[in-house]
Parts: C-alpha cells; structure tokens; sequence
C-alpha cells in the first residue's frame, strides 16, 4: 500500500484519540513518529509510476493497440487503488472494459472492480458487477471448453483440462457468491445474505480473497448471524447444521457452532450471552458493524417469540430468569413484539402475566361477515352512482385557459360566511 | 324600456310568422288561462328567439294594467308562471316580486310542468338565493329552496342543480339540520333530461354535504359523502376534491384513529397532493400524546386556520388518548390509571378515568375499573342475533336484485349493443377469414 493520505489521516485519528484518553493512550510521538522521509519517498515514488503509466496509455492509445490499452488502463487503475483514490481507480477499471476483447478479460475487470468496491463497502453498486461477471463467466467457460473438446486433443488431456477449467469456474464462483452476500449484507437484507452465504463454496475455492478482503471465520459468522435472525428452525438445521461444507467454516470460529447450539437447543440465556461477549467483536467488524445492532434485535425478537410459543400463560417472572433479563425489560422487550403483531398475547401488568389471546372463531366470523357485506353494500352504491356519473359524463375535465378555479368561488363564498 | 322592448320582439315574432303575435304576455295569459295544452305552450316559449327579447316580452304587465302572476294559478299553469318569475326575478325592474310570491309557488307549482323547463328551475334556484342575499337575509332562501328541491324530482335520489345550491345554503347560513332530510337520501340517480346539471354540482352537492354532517359531528355520513366527492370521475383533480379529500382525511383520523386508503379509482394525482400537504404530515404522526400532536402542528397553524380545518384538527386531537387507549387493550390484560396516563401522555389519572369512562359508555372498549384503579380490558365479544343476521339477508337479496335489474337494463343499452354486436362481428371476420 502506497497511500499517504490514509497515512496521515490514521496518524491524525490515532492522536487526536489519545490526546482525549487522558493518559489512558500513549502519546502519539511514543508510539510511531510521523516518518516524513517515507511519506515524501512514496509520494515522489507515486508520482514518478503515474506519469509512467500515463505515457504508456498515450503510447498506446495513439498505436491504437486494443489490449495493451486495456492493460494500460487495468494497471491504472490498480495504481489508483494502492494509493487510495478510490473513483479514479473506478473510472480507470470501467474504462478498460471498452477494450476487453474476450469474457475473460470482462470476468478480471469485474473481479477487480468487486475487489474495490467490497475495500469501500459500496453495496449497492456490486450486484450490478456480479451480473456482469456471471454472463462472462458463462460465456468463457463455453468459449474455453469448445477447443478443448476438438477431436485433435487426445481425450484425458481433454478431460484433465475440463476439469481445471470446472475448478477454475467454481473459485470465480465462490468470489461472486461472496461479493452478492456481501452486498445483500451490506443492504440490510439478512435472509438473502444468509442463503448467498451458504452458496459460496469450499474454503480454497475463494482463493487470494481469504485473508484479503473476507476471512473464512468471517463467512460463519455472517451466515450464522443472518440466518439465527431470519430462518425457520428447520432451515436452520437442514441448511446449516447439516451442511458439511459450511461445517468447515463454522470450525474457524468455534464459538459459532455454541450459538446454534444453544439456539437450537432453547437456551436463549446462553444464547444471549455468547452474543454479548463477542459483541464488541462484531461491532467492529467492517461489514457486520452497521447492521449487528439490528441483527441482535431480530435474533432477540424470534427468541422469545419462540419462547412463548407452546405457553397459554406465563409468569413474566420465569421467562425473564430464561432470558436473563430483569422483569421490566422483559416487559418492554414483550409489549413492543406484541404491538408489531409477533406475538399473539398481552400482558397482565397488575399480576405480571403473559397470557396468550382467545378468540371466539365463531363469533368473529359472524362479525367479519357482517362487516364485509356492509361495505360491499356502500361500495356497490358508490360504484352505481359513479357509473352514472360516467355515462352521463359529468366528469372533471382540465379548464381552459388559467386561473380562476370554478370551486374556488364556491370555496370562497362558504369561507367568507 | 319593457314597452319597446316588447314591441320589438312582437315585431320579430310576426316576421318569423310561427305563431302570430303570441309573444306577448298577453297572448300567453290567454293561451295558458284558455286551456291549451302545456307541450303547445313548451315548444312555443323554446321556439321564440331571441332569449333576451323573450325575457323582456315576459317581465310586463297585461295590457288591462294587471300583474299576470295574479291572474295565473301556480298549480295549472306552473310553465308559464315559472318562465314570467324567472325573467322577472333577473330583470332590473321595480316589478320584482316578492319572496312570499316565490314561496307560495315553490309550495303549489306542479312538477310534471315544471320538468319540461329545467333551466328556468335552476335559473330559479339562484335567483331566489340572490333575491335573499339582497333582502339581507340569507336564511329567507332556505324554505323556498328546500319546498322546490324536494318536490321538483320525481324522487330526492336523482341529483338535479338545486340539490347544491340548498345544501350550500343550509351551509353558508349554518343551518345545517334543515339539510339532513335531502342528505339522508342518498344519490343514486343521474338523469341530464330532468335537470342541466354539470360535474361541479355533484362534487358541490357532496362537498357541502359533508360540511353539514361534519358541522353536525355525524362522521360517518359526513365520510361517505366526502369520499364521493374525492373519488368522483375526473381526468384532473378539482380543487373542490382536494379540500375535500383534506376534510376526509381528518374526519378518518377522528372517526377510526387512522386513515383509510380511498376507493382503487380515485384521482391519483389528488392523493399525492394531499400526502405532500401538511395534512398528510399530520395523518402520519397520528395517533401521538396530546401535547406532541399539538407541538407537531404548530408551523403549519396559520395555515390550517386559514383554511378553516383548525377546528378539526382540534377535535381530533382532542379525540387522540382515545386510540392510544384502544391501542393499549391489545397489548395488556390490566394496566394501573397511573401506568396509562403515562402511556398515554396525559396528565392526571381522574383524566384518564374520565375518558375511559366514557369510552366504556360508547362501547368503544370493554373494560372495568376497580377501585384500586386498576383497569382491567376485556375482548369486546360480538353479540350477533338472529334479527341481524336475517338483516344482512334481506339487503343482500335486495342488493342482488338491484343489480340483475341493473345488468337487465344494461343489456337493453343502446350503446352496449352496438359494442358487442361490433366485437362479435369483429370476431366473426377474423374466424371467417
């Protein structure tokens, strides 16, 4: 990484924080000393590989060379990317596309524009791209298996090469699996995430993105969290638990596997605990860190609504041991599900009861029939005198000419009584 | 004047030689007092041209110096007598009558007489309301005007031009309960041969009817009629339907706490504007605690007052506690007055108390307080009895039979006729072919 602005900037947060600390931080010049030489080296550096790439473009572009344009631009824009500027380094990736000549070419702009835009947590522009990729993954791993097949190759060298192309195929994959959760993620759209996520395929296969822009452990994570927040028991068990490629991920993390454990096991305790012991964790993760805060919420919000589900009545009292929670903010918790319709209950404030509601079906039926035939009566009537109204074409045609609206006078005459 | 004037048209009448000389009033005295049947006189009076020399023919006296609407009876020959009012009534001559006159004739005029000249019933209609205006005293238009709307049609279903100059004068002048007998009908009936009436008449007709029932804290009503008027046919909203649909709005908020999405063929446009106005901010915070509706309106306060809905908006403010109340049924069993009086931002729990005392006694919830001051809600159980049910029958049966009367006549149209014969012949080429 060549970027000195991002060098400053940390230098400046990391002082400006510990100068609030109170002495709990080191002082900034304890700690790293501003390196002035390194800063001036790589600017004067960066600024001697821009003009030469620059000029290479301009050689290029006027020999009119398509690739090597392409090249040009690519390498552009992965010098933009090192040294920070992220929309130059978007401009110059797009512009390449113009000169890709196959859909491999496509597929590496696609990868590499995802590359950034994940390092920018830019979600709502990485589905577009992943679209991309996916038609130019088709079209060059058609385009690829088509020579191999010729019947001049001998038939297990077509076959070996078959196979690398299908593994070749399968890591792109896995990356655009990961940018499309990501993204999903990012956008707040748990369930979709979470059933990305799964998609993605064995750990190798995401290849050089481990480590740089996701990590495997991060992958359990994520799913685990969307999906604790959004699925059914059952797809939980089925999609999660029983999958042994996503078991893989789930062993980077461990105490993951503890909290479907402990879900899926009813104790929601426990359950609540891992989640807030690792909570600064998840806080301060890139992707997770807007939306755990919510994701808490929902998990929380399913528990009990699962909690409460076989009970006809229960004292808040236990349901709050269960949880863990004193009794008014199990109260709270509750009244708010109730009055978002999750659960079908209220709450007996004098005695501290939960009691679940009774509906007379028979009698709500009646009353619903009745309702209904009541407005469909009205609307009927309403409709009759607006077909009329229609066929003798008494309809509120635009004036001509402006001004003066033929209520307004009305309008006016009632206001002045 | 009205000498010359009548001699000039007497001369014109005698050039285009239709019916001789009988542009006088004296020949349509004599016409209608001997007995000639009232299509000949009809299709005299819609012959003569011009109007305005027609007009000035009609306003003089007989030529033995008598007044004609002395000699004419009202009854027999309501025609001639309504052409003679009218042109009388917008002429500028001393010779206007008086409002005891009008009132008798919109006592006794025939209405199978009076349907052959539409226009002059509606030219009447304004001419009493200004004549009353002029007198200094709106309200005198109200009992001439309501004896002409009620007996004028066949039935106070059809909608003709008086029906909104009544009911906005019952509006203007306040008495809004003389309205309820025309109000309590509901239209269903459009006829353009029995009345010369325009879209505005109907939206008028049910803007000021909702007014009234407004005014008069019938809601119900009050909505229905406000919601014809916003949803009637129109290619661009009127401005008379965007108030209305400002006044619906707030009527909803008081009448169910909340509003309710207006009928799929409504005006699109019309909602749009309404979200976009302050009252579509208001409808979306509410229901709130009295004191954050009441600080939610502030900015927009000249504005409501200036357009004479800060009344409403009080109301339903005032009527706010009383769905956070209802709210709170459905989310507790029990509650302390205390813990509702904070739940519902007000004040002191003998308010509270009171109001749901009364909620109580309007059955808008079901609940008990004990002494302790707890309150204790109970599902509200749906009592359906027999009666109700054969009720809800026997409107079914009726409405069903409104209906197939509806499609039978339908299939005797004129025009649906042609556009199926036209398709089925349409479909037959295309077979043919």
């Amino acid at each position: 990484m060549n970027d000195t602005t991002l060098y400053r900037s940390l230098h400046a947060a990391y002082d400006q924080i510990a100068t609030g600390s109170d002495g709990d931080l080191p002082p900034l010049a304890e700690v790293h000393p501003l390196d002035q030489d390194w800063i001036e080296e790589v600017n004067q550096k960066n600024q001697a590989q821009r003009i030469k790439l620059e000029t290479e473009l301009k050689t290029y572009t006027s020999n009119m060379i398509k690739e090597s344009i392409r090249m040009a631009y690519r390498d552009l824009g992965e010098f933009y990317r090192e040294t920070g500027d992220h929309a130059a380094a978007l401009k110059h990736y797009t512009k390449s596309r113009e000169f890709c000549t196959t859909s491999q070419h496509v597929l590496e702009m696609c990868l590499s524009v995802l590359e950034l835009l994940i390092e920018h947590r830019n979600y709502a522009h990485m589905s577009t791209y992943v679209f991309k990729a996916d038609a130019a993954l088709d079209a060059a791993s058609t385009a690829r298996s088509g020579p191999a097949s010729g019947p001049t190759a001998p038939a297990n060298a077509a076959a070996a090469s078959k196979d690398k192309a299908a593994a070749e195929r399968e890591k792109v994959q896995s990356k655009l699996d990961v940018s499309i959760a990501l993204s999903y993620l990012g956008q707040g759209t748990f369930e979709k995430a979470a059933l990305a996520f799964l998609k993605v395929g064995p750990v190798k296969s995401v290849g050089d993105w481990v480590g740089t822009l996701t990590a495997s452990g991060d992958v359990a994570i994520y799913t685990t969290l969307c999906a604790l927040a959004t699925f059914k028991r059952e797809d939980i068990k089925s999609k999660i638990l029983d999958d042994d490629n996503f078991g893989v991920y789930i062993e980077q993390e461990p105490y993951v596997r503890d909290l479907l454990e402990s879900y899926m096991g009813n104790r929601f305790k426990l359950m609540l605990e891992i989640l807030d012991r690792y909570s600064t964790r998840h806080a301060l993760d890139l992707h997770l860190g807007n939306h755990i805060a919510n994701i808490t919420n929902m998990i929380r919000s399913r528990a009990l609504v699962q909690y409460f589900q076989p009970f006809a009545s229960i004292k808040l009292e236990r349901m709050s041991t269960a949880f863990g929670w004193t009794v008014e903010e199990l109260e709270r918790q509750v009244v708010a599900l109730i009055q978002a319709g999750e659960i079908q209950a209220r709450v007996d404030r004098q005695n501290k009861i939960l009691k679940a509601k009774e509906t007379d079906q028979r009698s709500a039926l009646f009353a619903r029939a009745i309702k209904s035939g009541e407005m469909m009566r009205v609307a009927n009537r309403k409709l009759l005198l607006r077909m009329r109204l229609q066929q003798a074409d008494l309809i509120v045609k635009a004036q001509r000419g402006p001004g003066g609206g033929h209520a307004g006078d009305f309008l006016s005459d009632i206001y002045s009584m | 004047m009205s000498q010359a004037g009548s001699s000039a048209s007497a001369a014109q009448a005698g050039q285009s030689s239709q019916a001789g000389d009988a542009l006088t009033v004296d020949t349509l005295v004599a016409q209608a007092v001997g007995g000639v049947d009232t299509a000949t006189i009809s299709k005299l009076l819609r012959d003569t041209a011009p109007k305005d020399s027609r007009d000035s023919a009609l306003i003089s006296m007989l030529a033995t110096g008598e007044d004609p609407l002395r000699v004419l009876d009202p009854v027999q020959h309501t025609l001639v007598y309504l052409h003679i009012l009218c042109a009388r009534l917008n002429a500028a001559t001393p010779s206007r009558p008086g409002l005891d006159l009008i009132e008798a004739f919109c006592q006794s005029f025939s209405p199978e007489q009076a349907r052959l000249a539409p226009q002059k019933v509606t030219a009447l209609a304004k001419a009493i309301v200004r004549v009353a205006h002029d007198f200094g005293h709106d309200q005198f238009a109200l009992s001439p005007l309501y004896h002409l709307v009620t007996r004028y049609p066949p039935s106070l279903a059809c909608l003709t031009t008086i029906h909104p100059i009544f009911v906005a004068r019952c509006v203007a002048t306040k008495h809004y309960t003389l309205a309820l007998p025309v109000l309590a009908v509901p239209i269903t009936t459009i006829d353009l041969k029995l009345s010369d009436i325009t879209y505005s008449d109907n939206l008028t007709y049910h803007y000021a009817g909702g007014v009234a029932l407004g005014a008069l804290k019938r809601w119900k009503e009050a909505e229905e009629f406000l919601e014809i008027c916003v949803s009637s046919p129109a290619q661009v909203p009127a401005a008379i339907q965007l108030e209305a649909s400002k006044k619906l709005v707030l009527i909803q908020l008081i009448l169910y706490g909340k509003t309710v999405a207006p009928p799929r063929y409504t005006n699109a446009a019309l909602q749009r504007l309404l979200k976009a106005s302050p009252y579509g901010v208001f409808a979306k915070v509410y229901p709130q605690g009295k004191a954050q509706l009441t600080k939610s309106i502030q900015k927009d306060v000249d504005l409501f007052t200036n357009e004479r809905h800060i009344g409403l908006i009080h109301q339903a403010i005032d009527r706010a506690p009383r769905w956070l109340i209802q709210k709170l049924t459905s989310t507790y069993l029990t509650l302390g007055l205390a813990d509702i009086a904070k739940e519902v931002g007000l004040d002191g729990e003998e308010e509270v108390r009171s109001i749901i005392l009364s909620m109580i006694e309007s059955d808008e919830i079901s609940a008990t307080i004990s002494s302790d001051g707890t309150v204790t809600f109970s599902d509200p159980v749906p009592q359906i009895s027999k009666v109700d049910v054969d009720r809800m029958l026997r409107q079914a049966q009726e409405q069903t039979k409104l209906l197939w009367e509806l499609d039978q006549t339908m299939n005797g149209n004129r025009d649906y006729l042609t556009k199926v014969r036209y398709l089925s012949v349409a479909v037959g080429d295309e077979r043919r072919c």
